[in-house]
């Protein structure tokens, strides 16, 4: 456990109201700045004294960013709204529920009040060796901590691991990368609009980023198209204790089922890997195939196929080859 | 600007992580210096005077006098493919430019390692190591030989042996370089995920880990001057006909007598035995 | 993000950078402007940044007023215990893991370990302090806990309080499983769960009559 301390290292603290105002600060004091949108993972990083921002930017006063707005093609979804709208708003229980699941799975009721959809999927990773400070290759250093042959390693990844094995824990971003979701982010350049799935970035690309914000840039706003609305959805999470905990491993899965034919299909898992990992092979074996037992079984089979487990988290493989099944199989 | 990044290690104690990668741009910009230097010493100060060529001993020389064997030119090219490859995998994630690198770092890595040792061997017991030698003769040589470039009197050196001084200069600082880069290469992939062997971070400790990932980023980064004044030279004008050697194996007979000391090197023909 | 040395006692709006600037862009024309003019050093003042923040501000606590002196850094759960007094929100692990420091907040259950302070400015926040009236009339959910006991040491029963007064406005119908969910985002180190879900039905109970 990280040492507590009674308070957080000293910041200036901006609260700008509007987006243009929040860019020039960023831009101004650009790797000097920590955006803050509900803060409940920056302030684990602040009060273990971890990270020691001089400035932090709090996008909280940004009405622009708050709210779930219905657009031409489906959702906009203010990235500064806290998760409890999103699994309150009726449009999204009705069309989308499978983000609405994964929201209310998240922490628990006070961090949904206030934790944000664009900070739940724009976190860090909860590897601890990482969080206690240690300077390992997510901290800019040259060692990993967590894959050593005498490392706790129980919550790490079992695919797409390069040096760093950290796995990305959020629950709402498999659910948005299933629903097709995009990200809108501005950075300096302007306005970049991007899938979800690509919003994520893995170690061997950087291996000191979750996402592809640079320092300035902002996640403004997510939207997701009407594309999957009212499919059949699966939202399933495993976890050590029913409420707080991450996700040791979750799958949110759509399907669009005509009969017992499955006509596509949807299937993204996250806390395996160091980011949400669609399986596309999976989608593709799906598509066309009968939606019974067989087809679930294989499905399971290919999701795991490549997994590689360190020394504690084993388990991992049979867990996600079983959620990625159970998303499948029809409904008892 | 930072010599060293430090970090810190699970007892809280300032740790050595690496060279600051601030040393990239001074080693680069080293390079690009010593590259407009060097142009303009040689279009702006050196008085060349022509040397005449003894065209009876043009005679009995070769036309195409042999340089480097097959053997030698693979070598050479596999070195520099992987060279390269492993200068632009370390540094372009450096300046901002991301891939996954690792991968294709380390088997360049293995690669340039390989090459490397074949090289060792075949020098040591097929070529010999004395046309790289350098002696007392060959500091005076390049004496007398700066000083003519410049107008003074001096008395006139040799010519070259097979390699000019410069030439064994730059290979002895690339061996050294190298070879650290190799050693502290070969020790990091115990750092990552390779196929050769299961990761072990703890086979040294912190503190020496530092030292290595410091040695390998200093020499990695020297690389990167040695590698464009190489190139530079490589490009030169009156020297490509060096670079046509290192790709066709020969160089004419004029070259050689203009350059070389038969005492130091004697000429042999292209496409005879004994080709080295 | 770099690991970067804190700035104790940061200045409102005028940033290190910007001072620099100021002072490098003004450079010239200072050195020899403070010779003509006296009090020429204008030139230094900064525009206040967008959205810089005040230490001195006015937060809205129990419905009232309180005008207090905030670091940029401190917690809602700080400010209430040790600058306002209001001891009775209770901080547990000051990492959003326990509940204790549960809040109103524009009458939504948070935790007061984990927002800060400047963050409530313009909204109103709600303790365990402001919820018996004026006339000392508890509130339907601490008379639910008078009446069934609900706790042993209550250490988290602050928390569970607003938590439960939270939840209760939004969910005046809650079944056990409701209620078990709603106020998942509390701990009880006492583990009193089942007698505390008792008690929170009695509560949900006496809020409907109230
Ligand atoms: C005890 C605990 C348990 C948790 N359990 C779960 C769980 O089970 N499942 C789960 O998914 N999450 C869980 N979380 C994570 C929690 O949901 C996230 O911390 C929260 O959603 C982050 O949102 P925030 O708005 O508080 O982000 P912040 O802490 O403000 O920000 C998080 C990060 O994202 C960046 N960021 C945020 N918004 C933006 C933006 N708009 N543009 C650019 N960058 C931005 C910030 O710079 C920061 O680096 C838990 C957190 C805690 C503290
Ligand atoms: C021209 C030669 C080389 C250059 C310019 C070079 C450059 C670099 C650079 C810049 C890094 C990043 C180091 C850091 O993060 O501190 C690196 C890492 C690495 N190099 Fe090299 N290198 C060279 C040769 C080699 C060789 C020959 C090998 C192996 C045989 C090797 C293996 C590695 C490994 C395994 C790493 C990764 C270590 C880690 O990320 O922890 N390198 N190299
Ligand atoms: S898994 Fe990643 S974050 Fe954790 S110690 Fe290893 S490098 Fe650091
Ligand atoms: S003290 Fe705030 S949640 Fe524990
Ligand atoms: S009654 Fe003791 S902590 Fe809940």
């Amino acid at each position: 456990m990280a040492v507590i301390r009674d308070m957080m290292s000293a910041f200036e603290l901006f609260q700008p109201a509007n987006v243009e105002d929040a860019a020039a600060l960023l831009r101004e004091h650009g790797e000097q700045a920590w955006v803050m949108a509900g803060g409940l993972d920056s302030f684990d990083w602040f009060k273990d004294r971890v990270k020691r921002p001089s400035v932090v930017v709090d996008l909280g006063g940004i009405d622009a960013l708050k709210g779930i707005e219905s657009t031409a093609d489906g959702l906009e979804i203010g990235a500064m709204t806290p998760l409890t709208d999103i699994v309150r708003h009726p449009d999204i229980r009705e069309r989308y529920g499978l983000l609405q699941q994964a929201a209310e799975l998240v922490a628990s009721p006070q961090i949904r009040n206030q934790g944000t959809i664009g900070g739940n999927n724009s976190q860090d990773t909860r590897c601890w060796y990482y969080r206690d400070g240690w300077t390992c290759y997510r901290a800019g250093g040259n060692i990993c901590y967590a894959d050593t042959p005498t490392s706790m390693n129980r919550e790490h990844a079992i695919f797409g691991a390069d040096r760093c094995v950290a796995v990305n824990p959020s629950d709402t971003a498999p659910a948005l990368i299933a629903l097709d979701a995009q990200m809108v982010v501005q950075t300096a350049g302007g306005e970049r609009v991007m899938d979800a799935a690509d919003y994520f970035i893995g170690p061997s690309i950087d291996i000191t980023r979750m996402t592809v914000l640079e320092p300035g840039d902002l996640l403004a706003a997510v939207r997701i198209p009407s594309t999957w609305a009212g499919a059949t959805f699966y939202f399933e999470k495993v976890r050590d204790r029913q409420v707080w905990d991450f996700p040791l491993v979750n799958v949110a899965t759509a399907l669009r089922v005509s009969g017992s034919t499955i006509e596509d299909a949807r299937v993204v898992v996250n806390g395996v890997a160091p980011y949400p990992m669609r399986l596309t092979a999976v989608e593709g074996a799906l598509r066309g195939g009968s939606r019974d037992e067989a087809t679930a079984e294989r499905a399971g089979e290919l999701a795991v196929r490549g997994a590689r487990a360190l020394r504690h988290n084993g388990y991992k493989i049979p867990l996600m080859r079983n959620l990625v099944k159970r998303s499948i199989r029809a409904e008892a | 600007m930072n010599f060293l990044t430090w970090g810190t290690d699970p007892w809280g104690q300032e740790v050595l992580i690496r060279i600051s990668w601030d040393l990239l741009y001074v080693a680069s910009a080293l390079g690009i210096l010593f590259v407009g230097a060097h142009a303009v010493w040689l279009a702006f100060f050196v008085k060349e005077e022509a040397q005449p060529i003894d065209e009876a001993a043009l005679a009995g020389v070769p036309e195409k006098v042999a340089r480097h064997s097959l053997a030698s030119r693979v070598f050479h090219w596999v070195m520099a493919a992987s060279m390269l490859a492993l200068l632009l995998t370390g540094f372009l994630p450096v300046i901002g430019i991301q891939f996954p690198w690792v991968t294709i770092h380390w088997v360049a890595g293995v690669v340039l390692t390989l090459s490397v040792v074949y090289h060792t061997i075949h020098a040591t017991f097929w070529l010999g190591l004395s046309a790289m030698l350098v002696g007392p003769k060959d500091i005076s040589d390049a004496t007398s030989r700066f000083k003519r470039s410049v107008g003074q009197d001096a008395p006139a050196p040799r010519k070259h042996g097979k390699y000019p001084l410069e030439n064994r200069l730059y290979h002895h600082v690339i061996t050294l370089t190298g070879g650290l880069v190799i050693v502290t290469g070969i020790l990091m992939m115990f750092r990552i995920d390779t196929p050769l062997w299961a990761r072990d971070p703890y086979i040294f400790t912190d503190p020496t880990w530092g030292m290595i990932y410091v040695v390998h980023g200093l020499s990695a980064v020297s690389l990167v001057t040695l590698v464009i004044a190489h190139v530079y030279f490589g490009i030169r004008p009156e020297k490509r006909w060096i670079t046509w050697s290192m790709i066709l194996g020969w160089i004419d007979r004029r070259h050689y007598v203009e350059h070389h000391d038969p005492e130091q090197w004697a000429a042999r023909s292209e496409g005879s035995s004994g080709q080295r | 993000m770099a690991d970067i040395e804190i700035t104790e006692a940061a200045d409102p709006g005028v940033s290190r950078r910007n001072f620099i600037k100021g002072v490098i862009a003004a450079g010239a024309a200072v050195g020899s402007a403070n010779y003509m003019f006296r009090g020429a050093g204008s030139i230094f003042a900064q525009p206040t940044s967008p959205g810089a923040v005040e230490r001195l501000i006015t937060i809205t606590v129990n419905g009232q007023q309180r005008r207090v002196d905030v670091m940029r850094q401190e917690t809602l759960a700080t400010t209430l215990r040790y600058k306002l007094g209001l001891t009775g929100t209770k901080i547990g692990c000051d990492r959003s893991e326990c509940g204790a420091c549960t809040v109103l907040i524009d009458e939504v259950p948070h935790y007061s370990c984990s927002i800060l302070t400047h963050s409530v400015r313009g909204r109103s926040v709600r303790t365990i302090e402001g919820l018996a009236a004026e006339d000392g009339t508890l509130h339907p959910v601490q008379q639910a806990i008078v009446n069934e006991q609900g706790f042993q040491c209550a250490f988290c029963m602050s928390g569970y309080v607003m938590a439960a007064v939270g939840y209760l406005q939004d969910n005046p119908n809650p079944s056990r499983a409701d209620l078990a969910h709603g106020l998942s985002g509390n701990l009880c180190r006492c583990a009193d769960y089942n007698k505390i879900l008792n008690t929170m039905e009695q509560a949900a109970e006496n809020m409907r009559q109230a």
